[in-house]
């Protein structure tokens, strides 16, 4: 359940943005500024949470009255192993050891739903964590570190797969597709694409965590639309931008088929009239950016 | 034979329903509460509920009827049951505080040869915990379903009686009391009562939650559930009075404090009620239905859109609005203009800043883009979708509990939403 501590919505005084070069905090950015929002946007390149003096820094940078959104994270494609997975934990101290010493007003901490089972169908807030991977062990952790702070009010994002044009990561779905049918003509799928999952537009997230900034919001948000749509037909739904010219392959199935869908209840009851970029619309967009920028 | 006085202490829901019922079976009744406004207002056959018959059967059998909110008003009882609400947090825990105070006070002020009976809904145990001296106490169950509850009353299926001793005879005014139902009287040991009642409710909880599962996947896959709950009534290992009507999950308090009361006692006694967990969290996953769909078709597409919400109560032909399914869905709806009515419940009930009280149905569709039935009271059926629709802006219609025909909604064109039944 999401609990907004401001009833009607106000401007944080200031916004630090940290992981602001990455894909999704690009666009956070972009929404801040728009909103009027004074915005300290901080890549590795501005402070590098590794270094052992950047909890000093960061610490010297904060007021108590500021919000924080927390991206900086070595995503998977940065590597899946233990060495990962600690150089993670240790971002996360250096966040929070600074965090104690200054103080925030509030922290918006982008975890992931890798921290549910992959055998679990159908997703609330309440279904039980069970990551099966350092990954999904590694935001777990995060969440309980971020929240054993207890003056900061904090909600936590777990964000479905995440699609838009400036995407840098590679995992499958629809960015690898467009890209795959861009480069080659032809999207290679597991098996024949059967398994569901909830694909989210960039710009609805960054704009929900621009709403949760404004209403001070605690508590724990799946990030996701609760339309689950095949693989396959969001491989269709490209290549139809390429003008159906595209090769669908279909490969042996190595793996049994999964299935997720959300439950976007605690969602709607936050936000109510928050709506949606369709997939079929976000695809559309996606590739009319990535095609007037090529 | 002189009839006995029977005496019912607590004039909650359960206790004038009960008072009134025996009323009707010719036993003067003394009806008991300490709040004596509520008994000035009953004395006055003022009602703050309503049940089909209640006000007439009040009416009719005022002779026999003593309200009093004097405690020695119950010494003249050979028969006194306790029939209190027990209230319920949040967490659907019993507050047993209030029902422990009543039958102390109760059982202080009784002649020696009076009977107890405990007629609230209680955990197994709490009959037992509260045998003491010569008292005979005994607990028995109710059945009370909101807006058939007089008739239940008068016509129980059986009574379930928790006895210390169930081999021996009832007291002679207990039986002569009960046997004026003419149902079958099931003697047994407190705890097993107890449990019976929380039995009966889980048959029921399990029921709606297989109703309610398969209604969705029927949503989705093209399935029609009401085309399928015929056959399977007729199959007499389900029955033709099967609870498989699906609903927004269970509402009302009782039967949330009864997957409560399991859960605890399994989680006492390392038994796996993980099935019973399943369907609260089944139950819940259904209550939103209506938000999830309103999102979807209204909510997402429409700026400041306009929803007309028909109903308030719990159910219909009760003014009760505890557990209300359309007050939660209100609660939810805050930053939107909402017209509501409901026959009984007035709309100042309704949690919401910018909600407009129609005086009619029809009044509280005018401007709409979307009409949420929420309670189904037996006049929406009648309503006019011919006029219904005029009046609309949009064409919307959700209707969980079916009080509509689909067809005559598609005709009206109108956009159908039910539960069970895919999308028009």
């Amino acid at each position: 359940m999401i609990i907004h501590t401001n009833q009607e919505p106000t401007k944080p005084s200031r916004v630090l943005l940290l992981g602001a070069t990455g894909f999704i905090g690009a666009v956070i950015q972009q929404q801040l500024e728009s909103a009027a929002i004074p915005t300290v946007a901080l890549g590795s390149a501005d402070i590098n949470l590794l270094e052992p003096s950047a909890s000093d820094r960061l610490g010297e940078l904060l007021s108590p009255d500021d919000s924080v959104v927390m991206l900086a994270a070595l995503t998977p494609d940065k590597g899946r192993n233990i060495a990962t997975l600690m150089k993670n934990l240790v971002m996360m101290q250096t966040v929070c050891e600074a965090l104690e010493k200054s103080g925030c007003g509030h922290l918006v901490y982008f975890s992931s739903d890798a921290v549910y089972g992959t055998g679990v169908s159908q997703v609330t807030e309440d279904t039980p964590v069970a990551p099966e991977d350092l990954y999904g062990a590694m935001h777990y952790t995060r969440e309980i570190m971020i929240r054993s702070l207890a003056a900061v009010p904090v909600i936590v994002f777990r964000p479905t797969g995440v699609y838009g044009r400036d995407d840098t990561h590679n995992s499958y779905g629809p960015n690898r597709f467009r890209k795959a049918a861009q480069a080659d003509g032809k999207i290679t799928l597991f098996g024949g694409g059967e398994e569901t999952r909830d694909h989210i537009y960039v710009d609805d997230v960054a704009a929900l965590t621009i709403r949760c900034l404004l209403q001070k919001s605690t508590g724990t948000l799946n990030v996701a639309t609760g339309i689950s749509t095949s693989f396959h037909e969001v491989a269709e739904t490209i290549s139809k931008q390429f003008g159906g010219g595209i090769e669908i392959i279909i490969t042996p199935r190595a793996n049994p088929i999964t299935h997720r869908h959300y439950d976007p209840t605690n969602l709607i009851k936050a936000f109510p009239d928050f709506s949606f970029m369709p997939l079929v619309d976000g695809i559309a967009l996606v590739h009319k950016e990535s095609s007037m920028t090529a | 034979m002189t009839l006995p006085v029977i005496g019912f202490a607590g004039m909650s829901h359960l206790g004038l329903i009960s008072a009134v019922a025996a009323a009707e079976k010719g036993f003067d009744t003394i009806c008991y509460d300490p709040d004596s406004q509520q008994i000035a207002k009953l004395a006055r056959n003022e009602l703050t509920i309503v049940e089909p018959d209640l006000c007439e059967l009040l009416e009719k059998n005022q002779s026999r009827i003593k309200f009093s909110a004097d405690l020695q008003e119950l010494t003249s009882c050979e028969l006194v049951y306790i029939a209190v609400d027990v209230p319920t947090d949040d967490q659907a825990q019993s507050n047993l505080e209030p029902i422990n105070s009543l039958v102390s006070q109760v059982d202080s002020n009784l002649g020696s040869d009076a009977v107890m009976v405990i007629l609230s809904q209680v955990p197994p145990g709490f009959t037992r915990e509260h045998v003491r001296n010569a008292r005979q106490i005994y607990c028995q169950v109710e059945t009370l379903i909101f807006g058939q509850a007089i008739a239940r009353a008068l016509n129980p299926e059986r009574t379930i009686v928790g006895c210390a001793e169930p081999n021996k005879p009832l007291p002679q005014a207990f039986a002569q009391f009960l046997d004026s139902f003419g149902c079958q009287i099931l003697p047994m040991r407190y705890e097993s009562a107890e449990l019976a009642k929380i039995s009966i409710n889980m048959c029921l909880v399990a029921s709606v939650s297989v109703a309610n599962t398969l209604a969705e996947l029927c949503e989705n896959i093209g399935a029609d559930w009401s085309e399928i709950v015929p056959a399977l009534k007729l199959d007499r290992r389900i029955g033709q009075y099967a609870y498989l009507a699906p609903g927004l999950g269970i509402s009302g308090g009782n039967l949330e404090r009864d997957l409560a009361t399991v859960c605890n006692l399994a989680d006492q006694n390392g038994t796996d009620a993980g099935v019973v967990r399943a369907w609260v969290a089944n139950s819940h996953h259904r209550r939103d239905w209506v938000l999830r769909t309103l999102h979807r078709e209204t909510l997402s597409k429409v700026d400041d859109p306009v929803i007309t919400v028909l109903g308030l109560a719990y159910k219909q032909d009760t003014n009760s609005t505890k557990n209300s399914p359309s007050i939660a869905l209100l609660e939810n709806l805050t930053p939107f203009q909402v017209r509501v009515f409901d026959p009984v419940v007035p709309a100042s009930a309704a949690p919401n800043p910018r909600c407009h009280a129609a005086e009619s149905e029809y009044e509280a569709c005018d401007g709409a883009d979307v009409l949420v039935v929420m309670t189904p009271w037996t006049q929406f059926k009648h309503l006019d979708l011919q006029e219904v629709a005029k009046r609309m802006r949009d064409r919307v219609i959700l209707d969980p509990y079916g009080v509509f025909q689909a067809k005559d909604c598609r005709d009206a064109g109108l956009s159908y939403h039910t539960l069970g039944v895919p999308a028009e």
